[in-house]
């Protein structure tokens, strides 16, 4: 048995350190003897989405994201229907802003696969921070942001509420979207590294989906907790 | 009389700091500039050959240092921001430090290395009539957002200066496209192919020109090679400056227009700073003998592989700031056959970027190597550079998160490696001089 991967476009979406997502995923499984394998979809090569259990969708600069959406575009039909299925999905930043209905630029709007009911605009400033979201099931949830574009996510169940950083919009106070099992967030690279316990509910949908015992053995996430713990400290209960 | 009471007190508040210990290059230039806004400009006009300004994301700092040791060579004179304060004010203290106190810089050239996002600011007050561009790598981009706002920012200066000489490396496509408007440029590459296979983040893969995936005969590294596009014709261009019959020893030596070059230094950049350097002497009329014998003369800058001696062991200390440095650091430390101890320190202040996710842009994985003895991680981020070489699978007992760098160097030194490496970002590098030259007076 072999969970497989599928990481979209790396040549074109791997802002931020993105490849640690993947590294993490594929190190968590094979820490526990679940094989996996990566395959990188570059140019214009289909996929056929059932056969993985993982779909990744990075960021990418604005340019890099219009020639990401005419790819993917040709292949809405196949990736709603993954996702509709229960597929799992993981887009940081620009890859969760395709998966809207639009993102919108100074002078285009660039369309995006309409998998989501949200919208984006661009903004006259970027927002850059370090972020620490809270999630009833996760706990707190740590990463970095740096997007120019205002995400207005209606009435979609966010990732988390934004205890320190700018999160979707830097209005409403929340930050990503969780829908069945895509999980789309502005914080990228190192979102999975040092959050091991989302780490490990990505890797439970995957064998859930399946159809496999998902019950995961523990890892020591000493190094990882530390790292976790030290930007919760430093931007959250220092404050307090 | 504003010009004059600025530079007096710069020069004054310069003379306080070095007083107090203080390594405040950039510090008279904010003052001068609060007192007198376009004091850039009025000293800036004094120059009397050129005024050239080094862009680039890796090798500013050495370019910038290699032309200012060959013009010195010639026995020119010579503003320059020599340890690296590239910004606005950094660049004012340069001038500032070379000024009478009646005014009058006494110049034939100005060096002056300029930050990718404050070039346009610092054109403002200066015009350059040579441009040097290294490379374009991602660096510190939370700043700068993206690349292409990096190159968006070093279109607007290169607007400010449409006559001058642009000296650009061309075997990186996305420095290379910046010369296609312009008539005065030179091209300086390496066209026979090294063989490094380092396996990286790759940049600009796609043509600036037309969008389309470039086709590359060979890299070099990153992104630098031979390359085309298939689709708008848009290819590497035919460098006048040529590294050839490259030797990469103890030090490294190459041959350019029937020159031979030896260099003082090691690393394969820096060929091609030392081709940058080379272009630009060429271009000012100095003979290219002399021009070899200056860049012989180049002595490393404060962390560029520079070596101590601590209790009788080297400790060989590095200067890393982006994924394509660090990359180019751990090629060095992995060649070197010896056993050694690591030690690795991130710090996430403003100047190196608060977002560290680019640590795993880095070929990290080529450290787990049976040759490294122990790894310490130190600096602000130590916790998030322990999760990177975690994920490397390297052995956790061979790990140890620090903190102190004097005991973390200390621990080092005393470990079962025959040499030490140390490789920082840039807010650790000054402290960690400081730290490693007492460290090694003390014997």
């Amino acid at each position: 048995m072999k969970l497989r991967i599928a990481h979209l476009y790396p040549d074109l979406l791997n802002l931020y350190g993105d490849i640690g997502n993947i590294t993490t995923i594929r190190k968590r499984c094979e820490w526990r003897d679940i094989q996996t394998q990566v395959d990188s979809v570059y140019g214009n090569k289909k996929i056929t989405f059932t056969d993985y259990d993982l779909v990744f969708l990075g960021g990418g600069s604005d340019r890099e994201q219009l020639l990401v959406r005419d790819k993917l575009i040709s292949m809405k039909k196949e990736i709603s229907a993954y996702v509709e299925n229960g597929g799992v999905l993981v887009a940081v930043c620009g890859g969760y802003q395709l998966l809207g209905s639009y993102y919108k630029l100074e002078k285009e709007t660039i369309q995006g696969l309409e998998i989501l009911d949200i919208q984006t605009e661009v903004g006259d400033t970027r927002l850059i921070s370090n972020v620490v979201l809270e999630n009833e099931q996760f706990g707190t949830i740590v990463g970095f942001e740096n997007h120019g574009g205002r995400t207005n996510i209606n009435n979609h169940t966010p990732l988390g509420k934004v205890l320190y950083g700018n999160g979707n919009n830097g209005k409403d106070g929340y930050e990503g979207v969780v829908y069945k099992n895509v999980i789309a967030t502005y914080l990228h690279g190192s979102l999975l590294p040092k959050n091991p316990v989302l780490s490990d509910h990505i890797i439970k949908m995957m064998l859930e989906q399946r159809g496999l015992p998902s019950e995961l053995k523990p890892l020591d996430d000493s190094i990882e907790n530390e790292a976790h713990k030290y930007i919760v400290d430093r931007f959250v209960n220092s404050k307090k | 009389m504003r010009k004059i009471l600025a530079i007096w007190a710069a020069k004054l508040a310069a003379a306080g700091a070095r007083l107090l210990g203080k390594n405040g290059s950039s510090m008279p230039g904010s003052i001068a500039l609060k007192i007198c806004p376009d004091i850039l400009t009025r000293l800036s006009n004094d120059i009397e050959k050129d005024i050239i300004a080094v862009w680039g994301t890796n090798g500013k700092t050495t370019t910038n240092n290699m032309i200012y040791t060959v013009l010195e060579n010639q026995g020119y004179k010579i503003v320059c921001n020599k340890v690296g304060s590239n910004m606005l004010s950094g660049v004012v203290s340069a001038f500032i430090s070379y000024s009478t106190l009646g005014g009058r810089v006494k110049a034939d050239y100005a060096c002056l290395e300029m930050d990718e996002a404050y070039a346009r600011i610092i054109l403002k007050y200066l015009t350059p009539t040579k441009i040097v561009i290294t490379n374009l790598f991602r660096d510190q981009m939370d700043r700068y957002g993206e690349i292409d706002t990096t190159i968006s920012y070093i279109q607007m200066a290169l607007d400010k200066a449409k006559d001058a000489t642009l000296i650009l490396n061309g075997d990186d496509p996305l420095t290379a496209s910046l010369g296609t408007n312009y008539k005065n440029t030179r091209y300086y590459g390496i066209t026979e192919n090294l063989g490094l296979n380092l396996n990286e983040t790759r940049e600009g893969r796609y043509c600036r020109a037309c969008g389309n995936e470039l086709k590359y005969d060979f890299y070099q590294y990153g992104q630098l090679g031979k390359y085309h596009c298939d689709k708008c014709g848009f290819s590497r261009p035919m460098p006048q400056y040529d590294g050839k019959n490259i030797t990469v020893d103890d030090y490294v030596s190459f041959d350019v227009c029937s020159t031979h070059v030896d260099l003082p230094c090691k690393g394969i950049y820096n060929i091609y700073n030392a081709l940058a350097a080379f272009a630009f002497c060429d271009s000012c009329g100095i003979e290219k003998s002399d021009i070899a014998k200056g860049l012989q003369k180049y002595k490393g800058q404060i962390g560029r592989m520079e070596e101590f001696t601590i209790k009788n062991k080297l400790v060989v200390f590095n200067l890393a700031k982006n994924p394509a440095s660090f990359n180019q650091s751990i090629g060095n430390i992995i060649n070197e056959k010896r056993t050694k101890d690591v030690i690795i320190g991130i710090n996430d202040n403003d100047p190196d970027g608060n977002d560290v996710s680019w640590l795993w842009d880095v070929d990290f994985e080529k450290l787990k190597n049976d040759s490294i003895t122990s790894y310490t991680t130190t600096g602000i981020r130590s916790k998030d550079m322990a999760v990177r070489l975690k994920y490397c699978d390297i052995d956790e007992k061979k790990m140890t998160v620090g903190g102190d760098m004097k005991q973390d160097i200390l621990n080092a030194v005393n470990g079962k490696g025959e040499r030490v490496y140390i490789v920082v970002n840039y807010t650790l590098l000054f402290s960690t001089k400081k730290i490693l030259s007492e460290l090694e007076e003390e014997k």
